[in-house]
Parts: structure tokens; C-alpha cells; sequence
């Protein structure tokens, strides 16, 4: 593990029964950076990214955090590390904003340490971080989905974890509120350097926003590096099957991949 | 904006024990006889076997203290498997633990001959720990159910359960005329002891609850959320099934199977402090523990002269919370 | 439809419906015959015949065989309501018992015994009125759930939970009505809520016989219009079957159905609900097997409950219902778990 990586994923392997979904895969998650994991369906991006939670108990390998091996991590202490914001969380519609964000703080309290004056104001600065503060006694359900998404995060913010981890966090929001969410989550890792893992299904979403963009395939890593190594038409034909012409976004300057056909 | 800022819970809690010891109040003094407040506090403390005074101690003194109990462990045990179940129709009797729980005590009794009150309560809440272990393994065992899905198992396990006991009843005519009243669900006629062994349970099962408490506010939401929140996802889960069991049992062996109050009072506890669980658990005690008693006293006027059961009048007031919720979507 | 499936059920049903026939009256003369004394077939056969000895006479013309044909009755009658509500909801959770009718029908049953008795507790008018009474009481209980349930009829899930509601409502008023009736009262309205067909008379038998056959006739002639149970709404409506008025009609001929059978016996679960599934394996899709199946198989699951109760817990009388709520309660679980996947 290199001092700059956050996360060094060792050899994992995992599957289920006979199934391998992670096949003896190492990465290193830099320090303070973006990195996003891409690849077609099935290629275990979600499963690495809750075996980095240990929402997995992996078959093989490990996964070192600064602190040590994560299988060695109390649930708590882990949990202080690592945030995550899972694919569809849900939580019932009658619960308020700020009920829902102050679940956030649920590892930074024991039963001899209840509520305190730090936890009021972690709550806080994660409304104010991701401007939900203004809706904090409305109820879960007369929120819209972009609304609803920030609150979200704004819940793993309160976690106020080094690293955060999020799972198609943008799957069901229309083309603003994907930008709105994805921005959010750019300016939490340059205001506060947090280390960020993304899935993102976007290519070019990832592209744009990545530090580091990671290709899976197959349970292993296909490749990784930044943005404007990784969209290579070839690579994208060899990891996706499909053929795509990649050009540079005129506004950006961030590659972007248009697809021509299937393989 | 849905509802403003909730009361002070402290100032909430406060009213509600007071009203709480009113209700008891009017469970002492009023029925088919009404006594003054004098009358009830010299029977209390200054016991002369009148007439009076013998009424006031053998048979309102045990339902005044009865009722709370039972109506206060219902309502923390709705409060619970409603959020273990992410179901706002869950309940101790939708689950069918209210059904299985009397199964218990009807087998033990009958057919193994139990008959003291701590045997009978324990076993009481056995009956509702395996139910509860099975309404749940079923669910995931269908590939994890919806909501609605685990209330129709549970009420079929409880119709189940109740054609289990009609059988085993009609075969034991001797315990019948014992069991019957007992199952009919009410807090008519219970020894003081009942109380006595009870309460220890229901404070057992509650002071669990409010251990757990904080873990399930997290457990609202889905459990990959509350996994990456770093809580025992299954840890809590069994936990809270041992609660509900002690809470349950205790209830159904100290009144029967008393309907509804699970379903209702969390439903009025969220409405005044919101979703935390400790606030929730205290105040569907306080609730849950006013409701039964004054519907103990109702009891004693719908058709007055004579008593009915107050599992008719939960079990109405329960039927009618309940259209109103699933006429809202609510579940 | 001249799918291959639907010829081969159809070449199927006659086969399948005469050794349903044969397998209900085996049953039937098995439930004459057995009981606390045998009596040999022959010799039931020729009680029923006319000739036999006095003792013989009374056993099988006023003990057992009106147990055998009520239960037969309300059995069939109740599968046939369970076969029309499923096929009109389009869902094989549906059946009388939980659409709070049979609550229903207790409701009716209790109030009638309660209001028409006199100060001695007999009865000032004929019992003949009971299954009216019932009847009343079931229409009333589906009209509740229907009512109250408004647009989410059409998720029979959602509908069984309104029909629970009900029928929770319902059983706590009869428990009421039963601690405000006199003794009499009370034990022949706790007798009838278990669902039992001991102390049938031939009068009631006539009564019940009287009002099921025109409920049956009229449901034959509105089996032609019974959607077919693959069809959606939607389509089905475009075709002229399945009108909102036609859904009601059929809801309250259920209803009456569910009533009339029940109105003696008492409130037997289950039975609707099983009966149709296993006719549809047996004798195929065709609505007319369907519903002959439906019957048979629920006379013979009535009469076989009321065996297994003589058997098992005799001289004990276990009401019937109780086994084929122990029978019935996993069947449903059964049913609940594997067809999770088509609404919820």
C-alpha cells in the first residue's frame, strides 16, 4: 500500500456458490481524488464497491485501509472510515430531512455517549454542505427526487467519513438534478479532500467528473488511469463490445465517447 | 410544511403521565359502582373489608394496574416489529404473535398442565419468539416479501393458531370454561399476582427496547444503509425479536389476546414526537398504556350492566385505524 | 382459444369430473357409514331405500346422513362462490372467507337470533329466515370491503387487507352481541362461528336446498360471461365481458352464495379457497368443469373434514371447521409465497 492510495484492494476474490464475481482483483484508491468505476453490467463494480464497505465477505485477498485490514475494523470504527450511500436506500416517507441526516452520526455515538454538541454540529454543516438545511422539517415523501438525493448524501456527509462511497447515486434523476448531485459530490472531495468511489453507468458522466477512472471486466480490472488514457476507442471496444468513436468536449475539454453500433 | 416543531418530549412525557394517572383514577372509582377518590385511597392504604374496600382491591386495584402494563408492552412491541417489518400495519396480532403466544399457553396448560403465572408467561412468550422466527423466515424464504405479504402470513398464522386451540379446547372440556374467558382477551377478574409477575417481564422487554433504540432509528432504512451506518443489521433483529417476545408473552399472559393496540398507538406516539425511537418507544408506553386502560373503562358502559370484553372494543377501533390507513396508502 | 392445452382439458374434464363424482359419494357413504357404530353399505343403502331396522333408520336418516348432504352443500356451495370471486378479481387469493363475508354472515346470523327471540329465548319467528338473515349480514360485509377499499379494488392483496379490517370489526361485534343474548343464544351462535354440522335437521337442509339450487341455476347462466382468467382488465373490457356492473352482480351472487351455505353450518374457512385451485388442476380450464369440479370438490372436502373430526376426536364434537382451517391456513401460505412476484 502506497501513502497515497486510501484503499489498497489485495488479490480480492468473491463470489457466490460457484459463481466468481471478483476474481483475485487489486486496486489502489488514491488519496483525495475521484475515482469512478466503470463497465458493463455485471462486471462486479457494485459488488467491489460493497466488499469495500464489507457489505461482502470476500472469498480471498483483503482490503488494507490506513487503519489496517478492514476484516480486522470494528463496525463502528469502520464505519467512521468508510460512508456509503447504497443504490436505492430508502427510509419511510413520514420521516423528516433532519431525522434522516442525524442517522449520519449513529457511529460517532455510544450508548455512554448519546447526542452531543459535535454531533449538532456535523448535522449541520452536512445540511448546510449539500443546502438542505431549509427543508429540515419537511417529510421524506413531498420531497422531489433531486431533493431527496441530496438529502442523502447529505446523510453520508454527516457520517463525516474520510472516505465516501457512492452506488449509482444519479440512476434515477433526470439531466440537471445528475449534474446537481455529481457537482455536489466534486466540491465535497475539493473542499474537504474526501477520498470518493463512484459506479457510475454514464461513460461520459464518469469521464467528466473522474480523477480516476477505473474499467471492469469480468471481476478483474481492466484497466485504470485517468480519463484521458481510458477512453480509447480500443479500450472501449475491448470492455464494453461496443464500437465508439471518443472525441474532446468542446466546453471541457474532457474526452467523450459517442457509441456507433454493438459489437 | 407538515407539522411544526414537536412539543418539548420532557413537557410531552409529563402531560402524558398525567393523564396516564388519571385515566388510572377513573379505572378505580368508576364501574358498576362508582366510589369517590376518599373511598378508593382508604381501601388502598387503609384496607377495613368492607364491602367497598374488597371491590377496590381484588378486583379494580389488579385491572387499574393490568391494563397500563398490557396496553404500555403492546404498544412498545407494535413500535418495534412496525420498523423491523418497514410496515406502519404491523403488529404483534398481524403477525399472528398475539395468536401464537395464546397457542402456547393453551398447549402448556392443557396438554402439559402448567399452571403457574411465571411458567404460563414464559411460555407465553416462547410461543410468540417462535412465531415471530417463523412469520419472519417465511417472509425471507419467499425471497423477502412486501410489506402486505408478511400481514397476510402473519393473519393466517393466526387463524392457524386459533383453530389449533378451538381444537384442543373442545377435547379438554375441564380446562375450557378456564381458558375461554382467558382467550377472549380482557383484564376482568386477573389476580394482583398476575401483575406481579408480569411487570418484571414488561420492564425486561422494554428496557431492551430502549437499549435498541438508537440502532433502529438507523434500521428505518434499508439495510444496506444501516449496514454502512456500522449497525448489527441481524444482531438488532434478534434483539428486538427477544424484546417483542418478552413484551408480547407478558401481555397475552397477563390479559389474552388483546387486538390492536400494537397496530394503533405507535401510529399516535409518531404523530407527537416523530420518528427517533427513544422518544417513540416512551411515548407509545405512555400511550399505548392510556389507551388500555381507558378502554378497560369503556368496557365496563358499552353494555352496561353488563361488561364487555375490551378486545371488542380494541379490536373495533383497530378495524376502523386500520381502513384509514390502508385507504392512505400508509402501507 | 383452440390452443393444444385447452383441447387436451377438454378431453380431459368428462374423465376427471366422473371420478371427482365417484370419489364425493364414496366419501359420502363412508361419512353415513362410520361414526360411534358401523353400519355396513348395504345396509345403508337400503335404509335410504326405504327398508331397515328402526335403530339402523335413526342413525343414518336423522344423524348422519343430514350431516353428509348439508355438508355437502355449504362445501359445494362455498367453492362455487370461491371459483366466481377468483375468476372475477383474476386472483387465486380470493375466496368468501376473507372478503368478509363469512364475518358478515356471522353478524347477520347473531343479530337475527338476538332481535327475533322472546323473553323464553325461542325463536317468535321461523328459523327458516336464517340463511335471509345471513344473507343480508354477507352482502353487507363484501359491500364494506368494496366500498372501503374504493379504487384499490382492483389489488385483490389491498382487498384482503380491507376485508381483514372488516371482518376484525365484524368479530367484535358478534362477540358483543353474543355476551348481551341469553345462554340459548349464545351457545347456538358460539356453535355456528366454529362452523359445525352436527345437529342438522332435515328442515334446515330443505331451507338451504331451497335457496341454493336458483343461486346455483343463475350462476350457471353467468358462467358464459366470466372473463377468461388470462385476460386483463383492460382487454377484457374491450371485449364486452367483465362490465362494473357485471363485477357486482357476480360480487353479490358470491355473496349469497357464501350465505346461504354458511347459514347453518357456520363459518367454514378455507374450503373457497382450496376447492377452485385443485379443480382447475383436476378437471382443466373450462369455466362449466370448472364450476361442476368446484362443487364436487368442495362437498367432498366438507364431508371429509366432517370425517376426519368423527374419527379423530369422537366422541368429542370438534367443529369441521377447525380442520379445514388447519388444512386450509398453510395451503393459503402456500399460495401467498409463491405468487409473490404477480402483485403486492
Amino acid at each position: 500500500m502506497t501513502d497515497k492510495a486510501a484503499i489498497a484492494v489485495d488479490t480480492l476474490s468473491l463470489g457466490y456458490g460457484s459463481t466468481t464475481i471478483l476474481d483475485a482483483l487489486s486496486l489502489d484508491i488514491p488519496r483525495g481524488k475521484i475515482t469512478v468505476l466503470a463497465g458493463p453490467n455485471g462486471c462486479g463494480k457494485s459488488t467491489l464497491l460493497r466488499a469495500i464497505r464489507r457489505l461482502h465477505k470476500p472469498s480471498g485477498g483483503r482490503i488494507l485501509l490506513e487503519e489496517g485490514d478492514i476484516a480486522q475494523l470494528g463496525e463502528r470504527l469502520l464505519a467512521r472510515q468508510i460512508g456509503l450511500l447504497a443504490q436505492s436506500p430508502s427510509a419511510p416517507d413520514d420521516m423528516t430531512v433532519e431525522e434522516l441526516v442525524r442517522l449520519g452520526r449513529y457511529p460517532h455515538q455510544t450508548m455512554l455517549r448519546p447526542w452531543s454538541l459535535a454531533d449538532t454540529e456535523a448535522l449541520e454543516r452536512a445540511m448546510a454542505g449539500t443546502g438542505v438545511s431549509h427543508l429540515r422539517h419537511r417529510h421524506l415523501g413531498s420531497l422531489s427526487g433531486g431533493q431527496l438525493q441530496r438529502v442523502w448524501i447529505a446523510m453520508v456527509l454527516a457520517q463525516e467519513t474520510d472516505i465516501v462511497c457512492l452506488d449509482e447515486p444519479v440512476n434515477h434523476l433526470d439531466m440537471s438534478h445528475q449534474l446537481d448531485c455529481l457537482d455536489l459530490v466534486r466540491q465535497l472531495n475539493s473542499d474537504h479532500g474526501r477520498t470518493v468511489v463512484l459506479v457510475l453507468h454514464d461513460l461520459n458522466l464518469a469521464a467528466r467528473y473522474a480523477d480516476q477512472l477505473v474499467f471492469l471486466r469480468n471481476g478483474v480490472v481492466a484497466a485504470s488511469g485517468r480519463p484521458e488514457e481510458l477512453m480509447t476507442e480500443a479500450l472501449i471496444a475491448q470492455v464494453f463490445d461496443v464500437d465508439a468513436m471518443v472525441i474532446t468536449d468542446p466546453a471541457y475539454g474532457r474526452p467523450l465517447c459517442i457509441p456507433l453500433r454493438t459489437r | 410544511m407538515p407539522l411544526s416543531r414537536p412539543l418539548p418530549a420532557g413537557m410531552l412525557y409529563l402531560c402524558l403521565a398525567i393523564l396516564l394517572a388519571a385515566a388510572m383514577v377513573l379505572s378505580l372509582t368508576t364501574g358498576y359502582r362508582v366510589y369517590s377518590l376518599a373511598m378508593v385511597w382508604q381501601a388502598l392504604t387503609d384496607f377495613d373489608a368492607s364491602e367497598a374496600a374488597t371491590v377496590i382491591t381484588t378486583l379494580r386495584l389488579p385491572r387499574a394496574v393490568i391494563a397500563p402494563l398490557v396496553g404500555a408492552g403492546l404498544a412498545i412491541a407494535g413500535v418495534q416489529v412496525q420498523t423491523l417489518s418497514r410496515n406502519r400495519i404491523a403488529s404483534p396480532d398481524t403477525l399472528g404473535l398475539n395468536a401464537g403466544a395464546s397457542l402456547a399457553v393453551v398447549v402448556a396448560s392443557a396438554v402439559f398442565g402448567v399452571s403457574s403465572l411465571v411458567g404460563l408467561s414464559l411460555t407465553a412468550a416462547m410461543g410468540a419468539l417462535v412465531t415471530s422466527i417463523l412469520v419472519f423466515a417465511l417472509a425471507i424464504g419467499a425471497g423477502g416479501l412486501s410489506p402486505i405479504r408478511i400481514v397476510l402470513i402473519g393473519v393466517t398464522i393466526a387463524g392457524l393458531g386459533q383453530s389449533i386451540v378451538q381444537i384442543i379446547l373442545t377435547n379438554n372440556e375441564a380446562q375450557l370454561q378456564n381458558l375461554l374467558f382467558w382467550l377472549a382477551g380482557s383484564f376482568v377478574d386477573r389476580p394482583m399476582n398476575l401483575a406481579l409477575n408480569g411487570a418484571p417481564i414488561i420492564a425486561a422487554g422494554t428496557l431492551l427496547a430502549l437499549v435498541l433504540a438508537r440502532p433502529l432509528d438507523a434500521m428505518q432504512a434499508d439495510d444496506d444503509t444501516a449496514s454502512g451506518l456500522g449497525v448489527p443489521v441481524t444482531l438488532v433483529r434478534i434483539g428486538c425479536f427477544l424484546s417483542v417476545s418478552l413484551l408480547t408473552g407478558a401481555s397475552v399472559a397477563m390479559a389474552g389476546p388483546v387486538s390492536f393496540i400494537g397496530l394503533v398507538v405507535p401510529h399516535a406516539a409518531r404523530k407527537l414526537v416523530g420518528l427517533r425511537h427513544g422518544r417513540q418507544i416512551v411515548a407509545a408506553a405512555l400511550l399505548g398504556a392510556i389507551y388500555a386502560t381507558l378502554a378497560d373503562v369503556a368496557a365496563r358502559f358499552v353494555i352496561f350492566p353488563l361488561e364487555a370484553p375490551v378486545g371488542a372494543i380494541t379490536a373495533v377501533v383497530g378495524g376502523i385505524v386500520l381502513v384509514v390507513l390502508l385507504r392512505r396508502r400508509a402501507a | 382459444m383452440t390452443g393444444l392445452p385447452s383441447q387436451l382439458s377438454q378431453a380431459r374434464a368428462p374423465l376427471a369430473l366422473a371420478l371427482l363424482c365417484g370419489a364425493f359419494l364414496l366419501l359420502g357413504a363412508c361419512g353415513v357409514a362410520l361414526g360411534s357404530t358401523w353400519i355396513p353399505l348395504e345396509q345403508v343403502v337400503s335404509v335410504i331405500l326405504g327398508a331397515g331396522e328402526k335403530t339402523e333408520r335413526l342413525i343414518v336418516l336423522q344423524l348422519r346422513l343430514p350431516r353428509v348432504v348439508i355438508a355437502a352443500l355449504a362445501g359445494g356451495g362455498m367453492a362455487v362462490a370461491g371459483f366466481l370471486l377468483q375468476k372475477i378479481t383474476r386472483n387465486a387469493l380470493a375466496s368468501p372467507g376473507v372478503l368478509g363475508v363469512i364475518d358478515g354472515a356471522a353478524l347477520g346470523v347473531v343479530i337475527f337470533l338476538a332481535a327475533l327471540s322472546n323473553e323464553s329465548n325461542a325463536l317468535v319467528t321461523s328459523i327458516a329466515y336464517q340463511p335471509l338473515a345471513a344473507m343480508v349480514g354477507a352482502v353487507l360485509g363484501i359491500g364494506m370491503v368494496f366500498f372501503l377499499s374504493g379504487r384499490q379494488s382492483t389489488s385483490a392483496v389491498r382487498l384482503l387487507l380491507f376485508g381483514i379490517a372488516v371482518a376484525a370489526v365484524f368479530k367484535a361485534l358478534v362477540m358483543v352481541m353474543m355476551l348481551i343474548g341469553p345462554i340459548y343464544r349464545t351457545s347456538q351462535a358460539a356453535r355456528w362461528i366454529a362452523g359445525a354440522v352436527n345437529e342438522i335437521n332435515w328442515s334446515e337442509i330443505q331451507v338451504t336446498l331451497l335457496m341454493l339450487l336458483p343461486l346455483l341455476v343463475l350462476t350457471f347462466f353467468a358462467a358464459r360471461r366470466l372473463p377468461p382468467a388470462d385476460l386483463d382488465e383492460v382487454s377484457a373490457r374491450s371485449v364486452g365481458l367483465d362490465l362494473p356492473i357485471f363485477r357486482v352482480a357476480i360480487f353479490a351472487l358470491a355473496a349469497g352464495l357464501t350465505a346461504v351455505s354458511v347459514a347453518f353450518v357456520g363459518g367454514v374457512g378455507f374450503i373457497g379457497l382450496m376447492a377452485p385451485h385443485l379443480a382447475r388442476l383436476v378437471v382443466g380450464r373450462n369455466v362449466y368443469a370448472g364450476l361442476l369440479g368446484s362443487f364436487l370438490l368442495g362437498a367432498a372436502m366438507l364431508v371429509g373434514a366432517d370425517l376426519i373430526v368423527r374419527v379423530l376426536f369422537s366422541p368429542v364434537e370438534v367443529p369441521a371447521g377447525t380442520v379445514t382451517a388447519v388444512i386450509g391456513a398453510p395451503y393459503f401460505l402456500f399460495l401467498l409465497m409463491s405468487r409473490q412476484r404477480h402483485d403486492g
